[in-house]
């Protein structure tokens, strides 16, 4: 058995379980292969923290597929167990550093949303080297972008980076599924022309 | 959910990705129910929300958002005694409402199947307590069933109608928030033929009645039930034993917490010993416990909470005298989520045996780095009329989040997205709990403390879920308070469900009924009630400042719809209002040459579409105000002391003009 877990989080609003299902999505016509990941959603409210767990399984056989000991999987994921972050938001990268181990490739969306408690003047944002170094800490394979910017300039609007940054995640990991997986998804959904030329735009960052 | 919407028409073979609430759904439509209600709650919405939603295409289904949980499961009751199988659904602190019809629903037992499935919260991220359930069933004796993922969410929702009706008994169907929204792959079953549907209601006196000797009779009757559906769990298809080698160590565990400890077991890479995987948590048969026992001498239970499991199998163990441990809560937390790090940190204590290396530096790491980075809370949606309710609130009694300074009458928090407010940097409610507790607390304070002005807050679904009879006591019995209905039209938290208040749906179409709250108010003896728009900030402040002279009970009803809805329903029929995100008709601009950084827009009332921007320069910085996330409400513009904020209004040809006229917002 093997396995592939993302991490995606970020604030609401951003469209982060938009890309848990499409990554879930992506996977579910293959024979051998379980889905599975919970979402953290903040309410109706904005700017707090969301995250959503995208877990691919591929079983060797039927007879592992069928093993009581190997067929259940949490729907979260554990500390040190992603093989990939995705994050939306700076700050945020820093708190799903728990996920990371010396593998995982983290992408990480460099337009920042200043929390309430900066705002107040009782704490400070942490600049965009700090972050970085910190996760150096733990991993070498990271690759950040202002997502925000790059949507804004290609589609004049920020709905687009989410799906963008599927792309960078695709061009940056070593994902085992084929990026003509999502894009079958995103070709069934709403905005597919949009969708997919911003994760075009992403693969080729 | 697929294109072709599987979740109505999906068949055996089917597989799509599903929600875990929406497996509970698809769940009860497989098994054939004609009802299903609720009280909206996360983390359980869904469940009723996608019936809701779809009942159009489906023959035969009545669904109903109810007032409250009471309300529901006696209508859950109410179409299983004439027939109809029938779902109901709510968050955890939900059944302390529904308790009573819950206490009631073993004496008389159910004629169709009935299933109450409860989403609960542990770790609290949406709710104001983290209460466990499943201990109502040591004396409501509903039977309690956990499934452990998507596939057996759905599976046991439609097998759990079986269970009912065979054992007359309503069945919980427990899913904590890490089940209701797991996102995964779902294999769909056959429908049942819809046009069967058919209400009959036959009289059945000795089971209906309940008074004097026929309630004992009943209590008796259920307790021999309870004994049946025993027998039967003995070796049911829903509690499973995995058999270890030679190990004498064995594991009890159930629901999403058997789902963690499978999968902490392989990444520890233990597999040799034996588990015990319980569908059905209550009630538990001795024989089966017993039967689990044999050859070993130390037994762990792995659950979330307070030992719901482990105090049932400890009484077990002692009645089958059982001469081995039993080992629980000494490894796993009674309190917040019990994640699937905790589980493997719990079992890597039990056996003295470390976690991966990557485990250890990643949950060190993130230890030492948290204490340093600032926290985030969410807060209210960019033009959200309680931002502006806050405001106006915090300006009539004096408080600024600036200075520090007391703020020298008590705020009554309620439920609702408003339950935000108690978050920086409004800080503006002294105490919450639960449903309507705000009014009900805040009367008493009102007739004990006489030196501080109470004010107490509600939404408009939590005012007409139980806050009626809480105002009417308040005016019989005298109280001196100021109370706030924040009437935003919907229930907004949990996804936008109606209230009585809501006049417009969001494709334009006028509600049935819609309520005349004002009126409603009046009419319980209220005289002082006067209705805002809460966005009008300063008169709103001398409003509040106002009543807080009179005494009595004084009603403000805040009202304006939410803004999420407003600009959905503006997107849905297609015009771009002033609110919309999409046009270049007007926005609203602080010019930095006026503004002196007084922080009124961007402390005080603190709305996120107002950032700080670096100058060129890269040193200084400015306010600004993003174009992209501004919906245009108007109330920073309202807010500036110093004129520094004004409305750019283009015309069609991209010319723009400054708007002189100042903003009237009209009630
Ligand atoms: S008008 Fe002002 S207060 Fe309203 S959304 Fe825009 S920036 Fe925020
Ligand atoms: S309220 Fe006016 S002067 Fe004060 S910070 Fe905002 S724009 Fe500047």
């Amino acid at each position: 058995m093997k396995k592939f877990n993302i991490a995606i989080i970020g604030l609401g609003g951003q469209g982060i379980i938009t890309m848990g299902t499409v990554m879930k999505n992506a996977a579910l016509s293959f024979d051998l292969r379980d889905v599975s990941g919970s979402e953290r959603r903040g309410g109706a409210q904005r700017e707090g923290y969301v995250e959503t767990f995208v877990k691919y399984i591929f079983y060797e056989n039927k007879s592992e597929m069928n093993d009581p000991r190997k067929n259940m999987h949490s729907p979260m994921i554990e500390s040190g167990g992603a093989n990939a972050l995705i994050s939306l938001e700076p700050l945020e990268t820093l708190r799903g550093i728990r996920y990371l181990n010396k593998d995982s490739v983290v992408i990480f969306n460099e337009t920042p949303y200043i929390p309430i408690s900066v705002r107040m003047g009782k704490t400070s944002y942490p600049e965009i080297p700090f972050i970085v170094s910190e996760l150096q800490n733990v991993t070498k394979n990271i690759f950040y972008y202002d997502f925000d910017r790059i949507s804004l300039e290609k589609f004049k609007s920020l709905t687009q980076k989410n799906i963008i940054a599927l792309g960078a995640l695709f061009a940056k990991s070593d994902i085992p599924i084929e990026p003509s997986a999502v894009e079958n998804i995103l070709a069934e959904g709403k905005g597919a022309e949009e969708n997919l030329r911003a994760f075009e735009i992403g693969l080729n960052l | 959910m697929g294109k072709s919407n599987l979740f109505i028409n999906g068949i055996k073979g089917d597989k799509a990705i599903v929600l875990g609430n929406e497996a509970i759904a698809r769940g009860a439509l497989e098994a054939g129910i004609g009802y299903a209600s609720m009280y909206p709650g996360t983390p359980a919405s869904e469940i009723i929300a996608v019936l809701d939603k779809n009942k159009k295409y489906i023959e035969n289904l009545y669904t109903e958002f109810s007032l409250n949980e009471h309300i529901s499961l006696h209508g859950a009751i109410g179409a299983s005694w004439s027939g109809v199988r029938s779902l109901c659904a709510m968050k955890n602190v939900g059944l302390n409402v529904a308790s009573e019809p819950a206490q009631f629903l073993s004496y008389t037992g159910v004629k169709a199947g009935l299933v109450l499935a409860i989403g609960s919260d542990p770790g609290a991220p949406s709710s104001s307590n983290e209460q466990d359930d499943r201990w109502y069933s040591l004396h409501t004796y509903m039977p309690i069933m956990e499934p452990s993922n998507i596939q057996e969410a759905k599976d046991f929702t439609r097998d759990a109608f079986d269970v009912s009706e065979e054992f007359s008994f309503g069945v919980v169907l427990m899913a904590p928030s890490r089940l209701c929204h797991n996102a995964g792959a779902l294999y769909f079953g056959d429908l049942k033929d819809r046009m069967e549907i058919k209400g009959d209601f036959k009289k059945d006196p000795e089971n209906y009645l309940n008074l004097f000797g026929m309630a004992v009779r009943n209590h008796a009757k259920y307790l021999e039930r309870n004994e049946l559906l025993k027998k039967y769990l003995i070796d049911s298809k829903f509690n499973k034993i995995i058999n270890g080698s030679s190990s004498k160590i064995g594991f009890i565990s159930s629901g999403v917490i058997y789902a963690h400890l499978i999968e902490a077991f392989d990444i520890l890479g233990i597999y040799d010993h034996k588990i015990l995987k319980l569908g059905f948590t209550f009630p538990l048969p001795n024989e089966l416990i017993k039967g689990f026992f044999k050859g070993l001498d130390k037994v762990v239970i792995v659950e979330e909470a307070e030992g719901f499991l482990e105090f049932q199998i400890k009484k077990i163990a002692y009645e089958t005298g059982f001469k081995g441990a039993v080992y629980g809560k000494e490894y796993f937390n009674p309190t917040g989520e019990l994640t699937i790090d905790d589980v493997i940190s719990g079992i890597s204590r039990f056996f003295e045996k470390p976690p991966p290396v990557s485990f250890d530096f990643a949950v060190k790491k993130d230890k030492e780095l948290q204490a340093k980075l600032p926290q985030r809370s969410g807060t209210f949606c960019v033009g959200c009329p309680h931002r502006a309710t806050f405001y106006s609130i915090l300006k009539a009694v004096g408080f600024s989040n600036t200075e520090e300074k007391e703020r020298d009458v008590v705020i009554a928090g309620d439920i609702g997205c408003y339950t935000l407010g108690l978050l920086p940097p409004y800080n503006a409610m002294d105490f919450l709990t639960c449903m309507n507790a705000g009014l009900e607390i805040g009367q008493a304070i009102s007739i004990f403390d006489k030196n501080k002005k109470v004010i107490a807050l509600v939404g408009d679904s939590t005012f007409y879920h139980s806050g009626v009879p809480a105002l009417l006591n308040a005016v019989q019995n005298g109280a001196d308070i100021l109370y706030i209905i924040l009437d935003n039209s919907w229930t907004a938290m949990t996804g936008h469900q109606k209230t009585p208040s809501t006049q417009k749906d969001i494709d334009g179409k006028p509600s049935q009924n819609p309520l005349n709250l004002k009126d409603l108010v009046k009419s319980l003896g209220v005289s002082y009630v006067k209705t805002i728009d809460p966005n009008s900030v300063k008169r709103f402040a001398a409003l509040i400042k106002g009543a807080l002279k009179e005494s009595g009970v004084k009603v403000l009803i805040a009202k304006r719809e939410c803004v999420l809805q407003e600009i959905r329903r503006n997107k849905s029929l297609n015009k771009n209002g002033g609110r919309s995100t999409e046009t270049g008709e007007s926005l609203y601009e602080i010019q930095k040459s006026r503004c002196v950084k007084c922080n009124e827009c961007f402390v005080e009332l603190a709305c996120p579409a107002i950032i700080l921007k670096k100058d060129e320069d890269k040193v200084s910085d400015y306010y600004y105000i993003d174009p992209a996330s501004c919906v245009k409400c108007g109330v920073c513009y309202a807010v500036c002391p110093n004129s520094a904020i004004r409305k750019v209004e283009f015309d069609l040809r991209n010319e723009f003009k400054l708007s002189d006229k100042s903003l009237q917002i009209t009630i």
